[in-house]
């Protein structure tokens, strides 16, 4: 079924509006997405009406807000094909990684094996392990920017405690492999990690399917409020895991010296949470899965395909990793020889609002090993359309001439 | 650089009037600062400025080449003139004060030149809000309803006066 993106952009106040006369064209959507209406009503619900304590009060309030929380999480487990139970509330991928990093039983000379595209989020937390003597291998992509799984498998040995890899870059928009990476994984006894940031919100996601450990994702980037993340784990491997922030709301009683810990996912929530951003979040899982995975994915590779191949034909310009539009998702990641990328992105922005990244999009060390100073990322979703795509190309086009 | 500190000269002085270019001006001067220490300027200012002037003159694209082209020389070129008339601003108004110390009056000896440090002393009506506060005031539209109250001039909106030496 085709997307009806007409009728969909009417749930977004913003794209009514004109900034300086003109409509928004927002191809900023790797960064973050735009909100619909209903998630902001969904939020403004809690903070309206049931503005109470999860879990904690007998009142009707707090009652309310628990049903609503509690229903969010189920949106969002029945969103990746999860249990609820293995959904954990963070504040975002970042939290999620790093809640690994702290959790997990390393042992000095255990190594967590990421791709050398890593997000800093997915790189730092292993970085700060050093110290532990817990060692960080890096797998090298193809010449093109796609996973290369033989190098994988060499690089797969004993000692591999954990790999931990983006799933979707968000540099070029190229996705691992994940099936594979992770049969190969649990065959050679290392765990799973994935950073979904840039896969969730684009593609459909089974974590039963895909059989993953552990995988963090935002909800800014799909539609959801900002400061709300989700770290799915095995149910089994969460319970083992050693919280490593604790308080409020993580244990059913403690002594002046002890403390029983509530089972997963509470056991990792610690303090009063941010439950409007939930609730939010689970509406937004919802709205996501009624538009349709599948129907997402195809529509920003048309686009892709449509912007790559008008593009493309612009002398000088570099679009970064695979030239295939359909391994790319909904990512443009270029450079043009003689412009700025900052300035492409300013003039972009000034000429028709168009808005767009630039920079290394924190990934600074595959940016700095390639010697690139950065790049100009169009990201697409599924309220963009072709005609915004033109504009686009028109405008790029025209910034060209400049040279 | 150069931009950064025209700019920095520029957005001070607007910077007077409007709060908003005062962060600009802030802006101007950290990135001024930063390349004078030779660190690199990462506040994109500059860029900005560029990408402003440059989208202004798209409707006109040989314009826009030839100013995205020739930024750096551009600015380069404002800096000298900026730097030229500044200098001689300074001469001159450092000339002004020293014949007004020596002489009285700031175009030297023997000019009855308007001077702009003994305005208040003319013998020229002037509009009265400004200068008209002496007791002699005489107001020459007195339709206009001027007023005088305990002999200090209280001048009215448009009231136009004569203020004899």
């Amino acid at each position: 079924m085709a997307l009806s993106v007409e009728k969909l952009r009417q749930d977004f106040p913003i794209l009514q509006k004109k900034l300086s006369g003109k409509p928004l064209i927002y191809f900023d959507n790797a960064c973050m997405t735009l909100k619909p209406a209903l998630v902001v009503a969904a939020m403004n619900e809690y903070y309206e009406n049931f503005p109470a304590c999860v879990g904690r009060s007998a009142h009707k309030l707090s009652k309310l807000a628990t049903e609503k929380y509690v229903e969010a999480r189920e949106k969002v487990a029945k969103f990746i094909g999860a249990k609820p139970s293995e959904v954990i509330f963070t504040r975002n991928t970042t939290e999620g990684i790093n809640l690994i990093a702290n959790c997990l039983d390393f042992k000095a000379g255990d190594i967590v094996l990421t791709t050398d595209k890593e997000h800093n989020s997915n790189l730092l937390p292993w970085q700060q392990l050093k110290e532990k003597g817990i060692l960080h291998k890096i797998c090298h992509s193809k010449a093109d920017g796609t996973f290369d799984l033989e190098n994988f498998k060499k690089n797969l040995d004993k000692n591999v405690k954990l790999v931990s890899m983006v799933h979707t870059s968000n540099i070029d928009g190229t996705t691992i492999p994940a099936e594979s990476i992770i049969e190969l994984a649990h065959k050679n006894g290392s765990l799973a990690l994935l950073d979904a940031a840039q896969s969730v919100p684009h593609k459909k996601i089974d974590v039963k399917k895909l059989d993953v450990d552990f995988l963090a994702f935002s909800g800014h980037k799909m539609c959801g409020p900002t400061g709300m993340g989700i770290l799915y784990g095995k149910f089994d491997l969460l319970k083992k895991l050693k919280p490593f922030m604790v308080g409020g709301d993580t244990v059913k009683s403690t002594t002046y010296e002890t403390a029983e810990f509530l089972l997963p996912p509470e056991k990792f929530e610690a303090g009063l949470q941010n439950y409007a951003g939930a609730i939010g979040l689970g509406a937004a899982a919802e709205y996501l899965q009624k538009i349709g995975l599948e129907n997402i994915e195809k529509h920003e590779i048309e686009l892709n395909k449509f912007i790559t191949e008008e593009i493309s034909k612009i002398p000088g310009l570099r679009i970064l990793g695979p030239q295939n539009p359909e391994l790319r998702g909904g990512i443009i990641s270029f450079t043009i020889n003689s412009l700025d990328i900052h300035y492409v992105a300013q003039l972009l922005d000034n000429m028709a609002n168009i808005a767009v990244r630039s920079g290394q999009h924190c990934v600074h060390s595959w940016f700095n090993a390639h010697k690139i100073p950065g790049s100009v990322r169009v990201s697409l979703y599924f309220y963009n359309t072709k005609e915004e795509a033109r504009i686009f190309i028109d405008t790029l086009k025209k910034i060209c001439e400049l040279r | 650089m150069v931009v950064c500190i025209i700019a920095l000269v520029v957005f001070a002085i607007l910077g007077i009037f409007s709060a908003r270019y005062r962060k600009l001006a802030k802006e101007a001067f950290d990135c001024t600062f930063k390349k004078l220490t030779f660190k690199p300027c990462d506040t994109g200012l500059d860029t900005r400025i560029k990408a402003g002037i440059t989208t202004k003159l798209m409707r006109w694209p040989k314009a826009a080449k030839f100013m995205h082209k020739n930024f750096n020389t551009i600015t380069s070129i404002l800096f000298i003139v900026m730097i030229i008339s500044m200098t001689w601003s300074g001469y001159e108004a450092g000339k002004g004060v020293y014949n007004y110390a020596k002489f009285g009056n700031c175009n030297g000896p023997d000019s009855s030149a308007f001077c702009i440090f003994n305005i208040a002393n003319a013998e020229k009506p002037r509009m009265g809000a400004l200068y008209c506060n002496a007791t002699d005031c005489t107001c020459i539209t007195p339709e206009i309803n001027c007023t005088i109250k305990g002999g200090n001039y209280t001048p009215c909106s448009g009231a136009t006066c004569s203020c004899p030496k």
